[in-house]
């Protein structure tokens, strides 16, 4: 794409027009991170002076135990949530595929979940958990899935399921669109053949798109993994970290020890989130490049 | 035939199971924003109560949040579409060194967490006395937003014929006059789904509103929301609801109406073909 059929030759135009970009994205994301780097190695707490302990916070992050739950639990999450909002996306893009009579209005209703503030639909899900009156026990209750009202967000394992829902609700939509881009530069003479062939749908799906759609969905697992790592908002609203901590994640923990006034320990613990994040970047990276080399 | 008859069962049931688990979660917070009480919905009928209470009560500071984040958000839309356009122009017309290093650069930085930010942000902005102003918000909303811009808008001004280019330089354009007289017009389309874009993202932002403000002069919906406490001390649900409602009826109009521009620009960002 970019690279061919230059216009404008020689001259230092390019420099002047992409230079304000470079100055914004060095000045507010290179250089804090630049910062939180050189923070972390010292013991820096509001009012108590700073001081230089080179790797001290790192050590002391590694025998943390709630740095160790956190993370435990950030890696937990991504386990079970990526690959159901992987199957659940998979599943809209395959409708959303489809003839069905007013194609957008279904788009429209996929795209919403996603174009709404994560803190303002956390918000909802909390209702929706409500002990006494949410609509999950409600449902729970009404259906005879479940002999009383469940404690979602009292328990460390109701806390996780509700986590689940709201976040596999808010990403699948995101999956959808880009696994619908994937699906609709599929061939159709290959699915048409593949029937004429007498393949069901299922079959069509399962042997001519689905491997298709494997660098597609490659890219989506990759962008999903990445972006739960850093999971924050749905938390921070929905149960706070709690109950004691057991669904406190990684960005979670960073930010308790930051608004406590630990900059010291709070900018090693991201330190530590930022390198895992940098080298699933640079793979995604190496992958969404695969096409642009060639 | 028949088991396309099956088929054409399954396609619909799971349509309508997609809208269902879809909309619930909105149809839920409509229900309760619209009754008098959060554990009776509908009971003795629905009252726009709650709407009247978080609109015409300025100590819950509603419409600040909501001000806040319009303004914020419009800012940082306007900001980043120009800027990333600069920077497309030249990554797709003119003559550099690096450019796939450029694109790739961006792209890694938009996926670091934010978390790794937010220290050094608190400090500068503090430093700087510009915590809770929009310029605190603005600034690294731009620099936050610009990855996915550049790549929306390097996608679609690379589909515009070079001929168009050439016959404006010589006619002699310089290249600024050749980006707005010829490649932001045509790529129109373009531009204004990314600046939609760019605005939702703007508008959506948790952790760098929640850690570089302090109160309603700067404070914007999500965390308004998420903070969201009643006259009384109890959760009001049936205002938070409202407010909810009030924020995100907008957000959904525009998502139907431009849905067909939202999912062409997210694809682009994502998957770029």
């Amino acid at each position: 794409m970019a690279g061919r059929g230059e216009v404008v030759t020689g001259g230092r135009e390019a420099y002047f027009f992409i230079a304000p970009l470079l100055l914004f994205v060095f000045a507010f994301i290179v250089f804090p991170i630049a910062g939180t780097f050189f923070s972390s190695f010292f013991s820096d707490v509001t009012f108590m002076g700073k001081k230089f302990i080179f790797l001290s916070n790192y050590t002391h992050a590694f025998s943390d135990p709630g740095f160790r739950q956190a993370f435990g639990f950030t890696l937990t999450f991504i386990a079970v949530a990526v690959p159901l909002e992987l199957f659940i996306g998979t599943a809209f893009a395959v409708i959303l595929d489809q003839e069905l009579p007013l194609r957008g209005l279904w788009r429209a209703c996929v795209l919403i979940p996603w174009a709404i503030p994560s803190a303002v639909s956390a918000r909802i899900w909390q209702l929706i958990y409500n002990y006494g009156y949410g609509l999950a026990n409600f449902i729970a209750v009404h259906s005879g899935l479940a002999d009383g009202p469940v404690n979602w967000t009292g328990t460390a394992s109701g806390s996780f399921i509700a986590l689940l829902a709201a976040d596999v609700w808010k990403t699948a939509p995101f999956v959808a669109l880009i696994v619908l881009a994937g699906l609709q530069a599929v061939p159709s003479d290959l699915k048409a053949q593949a029937r004429v062939d007498r393949a069901t749908s299922f079959q069509v799906f399962r042997l001519v798109t689905l491997p298709l759609l494997k660098p597609v969905l490659t890219v989506a697992l990759l962008f999903r993994t990445i972006d739960t790592l850093r999971i924050f908002d749905v938390i921070y609203v929905l149960t706070g970290g709690g109950p004691g901590g057991s669904t406190t994640s990684v960005s979670l923990y960073a930010y308790n020890y930051f608004a406590g006034g630990d900059f010291g320990y709070g900018s090693a613990v991201s330190m530590l989130l930022f390198m895992v994040s940098f080298g699933l970047s640079w793979l995604y990276v190496r992958l969404a490049g695969f096409g642009e080399a060639a | 035939m028949k088991s396309e008859t099956t088929e054409r069962i399954l396609l619909w049931a799971g349509a309508l199971a997609m809208a269902v688990f879809c909309l619930t979660p909105f149809l839920y917070m409509f229900a309760v924003s619209l009754s008098a009480r959060p554990d009776q919905i509908g009971a003795g009928g629905f009252t726009p109560a709650n709407y009247a209470t978080v609109l015409g009560t300025p100590s819950l500071h509603f419409l600040d949040y909501l001000r806040n984040s319009l303004i914020v958000s419009a800012l940082s839309a306007i900001i980043t579409v120009l800027i990333a356009s600069l920077a497309a122009y030249a990554i797709t017309r003119l003559e550099m060194k690096g450019k796939a290093v450029v694109l790739f650069f961006v792209l890694a930085v938009s996926m670091f967490p934010q978390v790794s930010l937010i220290g050094y942000l608190f400090k500068l902005m503090s430093d700087l006395g510009l915590i809770n102003t929009y310029a605190a918000l603005v600034a690294p909303y731009v620099a936050w937003i610009l990855p996915l811009s550049l790549w929306i808008l390097v996608s679609y001004f690379d589909q515009i014929p070079r001929e168009l280019d050439r016959a404006a330089i010589v006619d002699g354009c310089s290249p600024a006059q050749v980006l707005y007289k010829v490649i932001l017009p045509v790529a129109l389309p373009g531009v204004l789904s990314t600046a939609l874009l760019s605005f939702i993202f703007a508008f959506n932002e948790f952790i760098f509103a929640l850690i570089l403000t302090t109160d309603y002069s700067a404070r914007t919906i999500p965390v308004g929301i998420a903070m969201f406490q009643g006259l009384h001390g109890e959760i009001p649900w049936g205002n938070i609801m409202a407010a909810s409602a009030i924020t995100t009826a907008p957000i959904m109009l525009l998502t139907a109406v431009f849905q067909r521009h939202i999912i062409q620009g997210l694809t682009r960002g994502a998957v770029k073909g």
